[in-house]
């Protein structure tokens, strides 16, 4: 396909009088990116892949080491750490670099992370392979903060959101299918815990490699299709536009004080750190509740979990749609108690309605990530994209929740465990009902209690 | 501004994705199948309707699809019923199976079937019951049921201990004559540190290992003497029966120590999870059918025949654990319970 020059299309367009100028429907992306388009969009599908492949390891490490909940749960630790521990660096690369180099460097070191699997598996140790995640992590993180300004940048500003919705509906295709490999080529083929019960300490360790050759397919596979990508990002002629420099120094801090002034926001980042734990607890921990609980096979309990993203999927376009018709923190509000009354359901029910109500709870979650983000982004004007790395960051929500939910397991229980995003939803729904009983002014920021 | 890019690249993409589709296809092919050359493997098992035996039948099923094996499957009508087994020994021999499984339902009485199938070549190892005598067999691989009564026997003494009661034990056993059974009852006797007729014995009643009859002897045991709160179960059938009569007796889940054999689902999630039996050896029916796929497998392919005894392993299940007893969290039963 030729590439033309999106200048030439503009200086075209501007030429005409303003009267006689038809009106056009904004293209999605700029002539000659269709390409470099699709390619991003892999990118969304690979690291949804790779982030919900971790989901499904917590179960299996627990497995294979034959360690606690807690110790099993520093998977998500050392995942979302590293996401946390990045946001800043990436947002850094970006500035200095470029979104394409961001976007390269993030593949790289996700790819890296990958590979770092191979000596994993031959050490038969647990910290190698948190190593290895946490390497893996820090690529995507760096793919994330840089990919989603990239595909706003490919095209007319019209179609934005169009663009950046249609690419980050990828990711959930991603996230099923990083779940479906740990489904149907992990779990299944685990080594039955009942048969290393009279194994002698060789065949146990045979038994340790043989599981974690499992372990290293899938994550090989995603080393390979993100180096694919790479290749083909690296060999693609993608200038990007310049990223504007905002005012340093007595902006920031402006920014900074404005926005820890500003309840609605500080207490936005507080909910989204609870929803963003709740989430990654809800799923962590989906395939244990399905085997300690209710004695699911381990190779059905993925499904389990598998059904749980989607239905987070499907109701992610219910939401969308609702979310036409009510305010945005009313549906906040009752999806938020609906996700403690189904974990609540989990907790008590110790039995396949349990488990159904722990699938369900992704129904209450789906909507709650871009409320929240919309929700406590607004007003803020010029300081919303400080505001917006803040929210960010409340990504620590996801490394810090599970070891907590790992814990409770190991005390009372795969079932009593799920009191920990009970809690979390139980805060997230707090968030809502103070937004709905308290005002604000909208359009620029106004500090609470000015005149 | 966008510049154009560069058209060579156009041409290198196409063959990179496909190299790259090979190889991904390459590093998650999962090896499917298997090299081995095809045996056949027969499995008779009591009856069909027994949890236990089901899950023999399912893993022995999964095993021989891993391990390239023709799996033939019979089931006799009840757990007495010695004739269809008979029957089939010698049909499975005559479709050629190089080896069999079963679980005997009459220990004596299935004895010259299973040597008329030896003299034709095909391996046997008996299942969860040994043969009457033991040599009948190539192998038995079974549950230690003495270890099992010794597991829950040790576990009883040591909460008897750690609740400061003075034990006074009710013996709710299988029926006179059967070995799992007295091995079962034995065990418990040497774990508590005990001997038949000690004084701290209220009394014991057989029960089939059913729950009816667990109940009445419970309730027996009981008007001999209320003040009863050690129990023994031969098996969790029982251990129901036991724990309905204890509650009509208006007895709490705290003031008994409950103990059993077994680990099916229902006892696990039902009686082990909320306390009401205080701790179950769990025995693993995959594990027989597990192993004893593999090994006539093998030994029909040219390796060595199976011999001896093959413990197939226990857990003590339990939410309350004690000190100097191994055992497993709850959580760990319902993995591995069957049922």
């Amino acid at each position: 396909m030729a590439e033309g020059s999106v200048g030439q299309t503009q200086a075209q367009s501007q030429a005409q009088p303003v009267e006689e100028r038809p009106r056009k429907k904004a293209s999605l992306v700029y002539p000659g990116l269709t390409v470099s388009f699709i390619l991003l969009i892999c990118c969304f599908a690979a690291w949804g892949a790779a982030a919900n492949l971790t989901d499904v390891l917590v179960g299996v490490f627990r497995q294979i080491f034959t360690m606690s909940n807690f110790q099993s749960a520093l998977v998500q630790f050392a995942y979302y750490g590293a996401y946390f521990s990045l946001a800043i660096p990436a947002a850094l690369i970006n500035r200095r670099f470029g979104y394409k180099a961001g976007v390269l460097t993030g593949l790289g070191l996700a790819a890296v992370g990958g590979l770092l699997f191979i000596p994993a598996s031959g050490l038969l140790k647990f910290a190698p392979f948190l190593i290895a995640l946490f390497v893996l992590a820090a690529g995507l993180s760096i793919l994330e903060t840089s990919a989603n300004p990239f595909v706003i940048a490919m095209g007319p500003e019209e179609s934005a959101t169009q663009r950046l919705n249609l690419a980050q509906a990828f990711n959930p295709v991603g996230a099923n299918i990083g779940v479906m490999l740990g489904a149907i080529i992990i779990l299944p083929n685990l080594t039955p815990e009942a048969a290393k019960v009279i194994m002698s300490p060789a065949q146990l360790h045979d038994a340790q490699e043989h599981d974690l050759s499992l372990v290293l397919g899938p994550y090989l596979g995603i080393a390979a299709v993100l180096v694919l990508i790479w290749v083909l990002i690296a060999l693609r002629k993608m200038p990007t536009p310049a990223e504007e420099i905002q005012g340093e120094g007595a902006a920031r801090t402006g920014a900074l004080r404005r926005l820890w002034r500003n309840r609605h926001y500080r207490y936005g980042v507080a909910a989204q750190f609870f929803n963003v734990g709740a989430q990654v607890c809800a799923w962590s921990f989906t395939i244990q509740y399905a085997r300690d609980v209710v004695g699911v096979p381990p190779g059905s309990a993925g499904w389990y979990l598998q059904a749980s993203l989607l239905l987070f999927l499907v109701s992610r376009f219910v939401m969308t749609y609702l979310l036409g018709i009510f305010r945005p923190t009313k549906l906040l509000a009752l999806m938020g108690a609906l996700g403690v009354g189904l974990s609540l359901i989990g907790v008590f029910s110790q039995n396949k309605v349990g488990l159904l109500a722990v699938v369900g709870i992704s129904v209450s979650l789906s909507l709650m990530f871009p409320t929240i983000y919309g929700v406590a982004l607004r007003g803020l004007g010029e300081d919303t994209k400080f505001g917006a790395a803040g929210l960010v960051m409340a990504i620590l929500g996801g490394a810090l929740m599970p070891p907590i939910q790992g814990k409770v397991m190991d005390q009372s229980g795969a079932a009593f465990g799920y009191i920990v995003p009970a809690i979390c939803l139980a805060l997230v729904t707090c968030y809502a009902l103070f937004d709905l009983r308290t005002h604000r002014n909208g359009g620029k920021l106004v500090v609470e209690g000015a005149e | 501004m966008w510049k154009r890019g560069r058209r060579r690249s156009g041409q290198l993409a196409p063959r990179l994705l496909a190299v790259a589709g090979a190889g991904l296809l390459g590093i998650l092919n999962i090896a499917c199948g298997n090299d081995e050359p095809k045996v056949t493997v027969g499995l008779i098992v009591k009856r069909e309707s027994n949890p236990f035996f089901v899950k023999i039948e399912d893993t022995a099923k999964d095993t021989a699809g891993d391990d390239n094996v023709k799996l033939l499957t019979a089931a006799g009508k009840s757990d007495i019923d010695n004739r269809t087994q008979v029957a089939a020994l010698a049909k499975m021999t005559a479709e050629g199976a190089k080896g069999i499984l079963i679980t005997p339902a009459n220990s004596s009485a299935i004895v010259p079937a299973i040597e008329k199938a030896r003299r034709a070549g095909v391996n046997v190892i008996a299942l969860d019951t040994p043969t009457r005598p033991r040599s009948a067999v190539n192998a038995l691989y079974a549950t230690d049921n003495f270890e099992a009564g010794d597991l829950i026997g040790r576990y009883a003494k040591a909460k008897a201990k750690a609740d400061a009661i003075e034990p006074k034990i009710a013996m709710l056993d299988l029926a006179p004559g059967i070995t799992s059974g007295q091995l079962r009852h034995d065990g418990f006797l040497k774990g508590f540190g005990i001997k038949d007729g000690d004084r701290r014995i209220v009394g014991s009643v057989n029960t089939l290992g059913e729950t009816g009859r667990g109940e009445a002897g419970m309730k027996a045991l009981l008007a001999k003497d209320p003040g009863i709160n050690i129990v023994y179960t031969v098996n969790e059938q029982a251990a129901f029966g036991a724990a309905a009569a204890l509650k009509a007796a208006g007895r709490s889940n705290d003031g008994v120590i409950l103990v059993s054999v077994d680990g099916g689902c229902k006892a696990i999630k039902d009686y082990v999870r909320p306390g009401v039996i205080d701790a179950t050896a769990q025995q693993y029916p995959e594990n027989m059918a597990r192993e004893g796929v593999k090994a006539l497998a093998k030994a029909a392919r040219g390796g060595p025949k199976p011999t001896g005894f093959l413990n197939t392993g226990l857990e003590l299940i339990t939410r309350d654990p004690v000190k100097g007893v191994p055992s497993e969290a709850v959580a760990f039963g319902v993995r591995n319970c069957w049922g």
